[in-house]
């Protein structure tokens, strides 16, 4: 069920994900992935890397010990909403869209360690139990946006499908390229996180990953995969887009 | 003791290297859509050679492995003061600000002989007593900016995520200019002391009370050589008692 994803990719074009953007444009150009990923090491000493790496792993402990269903993201009162200021990030060179008359109609597959696997076209979305969340929108590179994310409770998809106990991962896979992120099931099962495809009252713009995104305050944006076409429930984490290109996987706040 | 001054020296030169790096992917505090009051270079990137890890996901994971360093190196350094009563050296005191003033009137040439001191002048003191609150504030709005979720409630005690990433790195500046006058002090008023950061022996003929001196006391030696010990005034004689 993993999904070999280590074919090589140039990144001309590649517009960036909530990853420093200036990064790109500075190692921009025809550099092909193999140089990319070079230039994705600590930036310090080769011998730092391993150090590194086992703090990460370390972090990881760390970080899911800390995490507790009940902590909420809350807005701070007075906070303005984003609206358009909320920055629209992707990998293809321009903006994914669905195109039904070539791959026909849309519809997220959830499946892997389920009893139930499922599709689900957007009015089978929309027929779930729904929710609003006014959250903030924390990115890897630091700033903050606070937008209302409308949509299914992953937790609802969880029970519809009938996720297996062993599932202690997820992956949210993508069309656009091959952008996707695992998480922790943890994280999934939150309250806030939500399989979203309304934005401020709004239908999801394909700016901002129509037809469905998953959205949640708990990870950073690189983690919010946009553009969704497949939930995966499975034993192990298989890294992610960001996460393989050097960026912490778990990108938990 | 030494062994810490030393951690932190790396932790401290790392940390801030890889923060800046971090701040430069986005080097504004404000959120979107908002306006921030109180930065006057929102936007303007921090220049690279102050930088360090290389990119953002770099500088992340040097931030997240030295934090430990930095905060366990702290604990030891704090456990250590105590254990051994040298916190005392550092404690503030009852005329402090008063010797304050006089070492600065000494700096400024408005005094001409060094005030007496203990291990440290009071302004050293000050500063170092100082500096672990700025590294304690840096660590404790660091995590609130690392789990703004998982830990709101610290995050809010520093005014939210915003403010919190805001006191981060005002805690990261005066780290840094302690640091930045601590060392230049070193060099330019009292380079003996090095052999005492690294052998731990210290020379009390050279200190800078016994040699009188100011920053870059070497290019003005013999000003305050003559000025050091003039003959106290004569007393005045003591009026005549009337009859």
């Amino acid at each position: 069920m993993t999904i070999d994803r280590r074919k090589l990719i140039t990144i001309d074009g590649i517009d960036g994900c909530d990853i420093d953007r200036r990064d790109f444009l500075i190692r921009g150009g025809a550099i092909v992935s193999t140089a990319f990923l070079a230039a994705c090491d600590s930036g310090g000493p080769k011998s730092a890397d391993k150090l590194l790496k086992h703090a990460e792993r370390k972090n990881i402990v760390v970080e899911r010990e800390l995490f507790r269903h009940t902590a909420m993201d809350a807005v701070q009162r007075g906070a303005h909403d984003a609206g358009n200021k909320l920055p629209s990030y992707y990998i293809s060179p321009t903006v994914p869209t669905w195109d039904e008359s070539v791959r026909g109609k849309w519809a997220l597959e959830v499946s892997g360690l389920v009893g139930n696997p499922v599709r689900l076209t957007l009015e089978d979305l929309q027929k779930l139990p729904q929710v609003s969340n006014r959250v903030n929108h924390y990115c890897v590179e630091g700033w903050t946006a606070v937008e209302t994310w409308t949509g299914v409770p992953f937790s609802e998809l969880a029970r519809l499908v009938r996720a297996d106990p062993r599932a202690g991962f997820v992956d949210f896979q993508s069309f656009d390229e091959d952008y996707h992120e695992s998480w922790d099931i943890e994280s999934a099962m939150h309250k806030q996180t939500v399989i979203a495809y309304g934005l401020d009252g709004k239908m999801l713009e394909p700016a901002h990953g129509a037809p469905a995104r998953v959205y949640s305050p708990v990870k950073l944006g690189y983690k919010n995969t946009k553009y969704l076409t497949k939930i995966v429930f499975m034993p192990q984490a298989n890294g992610g887009y960001w996460t393989d290109r050097g960026y912490e996987w778990y990108g938990g706040v | 003791m030494r062994v810490t001054h030393w951690v932190n020296f790396v932790a401290i030169v790392i940390m801030v290297g890889s923060g800046l790096r971090i701040f430069n992917a986005y080097p504004a505090f404000a959120r979107k859509g908002e306006i921030f009051c109180c930065y006057p270079f929102e936007h303007k990137p921090i220049p690279v050679w102050l930088t360090f890890g290389g990119w953002l996901g770099g500088a992340r994971h040097w931030h997240f492995a030295m934090m430990w360093v930095l905060v366990v190196n702290g604990l030891i350094y704090i456990a250590f003061i105590y254990l051994t009563g040298e916190w005392r050296d550092l404690a503030p005191r009852k005329g402090d600000i008063r010797d304050s003033w006089q070492m600065i009137k000494f700096y400024t040439f408005t005094r001409k002989d060094h005030p007496h001191q203990g291990k440290h002048n009071a302004l050293q003191k000050s500063a170092y007593f100082l500096m672990p609150f700025a590294a304690a504030l840096a660590v404790l709005t660091g995590i609130a900016i690392w789990k703004p979720v998982q830990l709101s409630w610290l995050t809010a005690i520093f005014g939210g995520y915003v403010w919190a990433r805001y006191w981060h790195f005002i805690a990261m500046l005066a780290i840094v200019i302690l640091s930045v006058v601590h060392v230049f002090m070193v060099f330019a008023v009292d380079p003996y002391s090095l052999t005492s950061m690294i052998t731990g022996n210290y020379d009390p003929s050279l200190s800078p009370e016994a040699r009188n001196a100011r920053p870059f006391y070497h290019l003005f030696p013999k000003r305050s050589k003559v000025a050091a010990s003039p003959p106290p005034p004569p007393s005045p004689p003591p009026p005549a008692q009337a009859t």
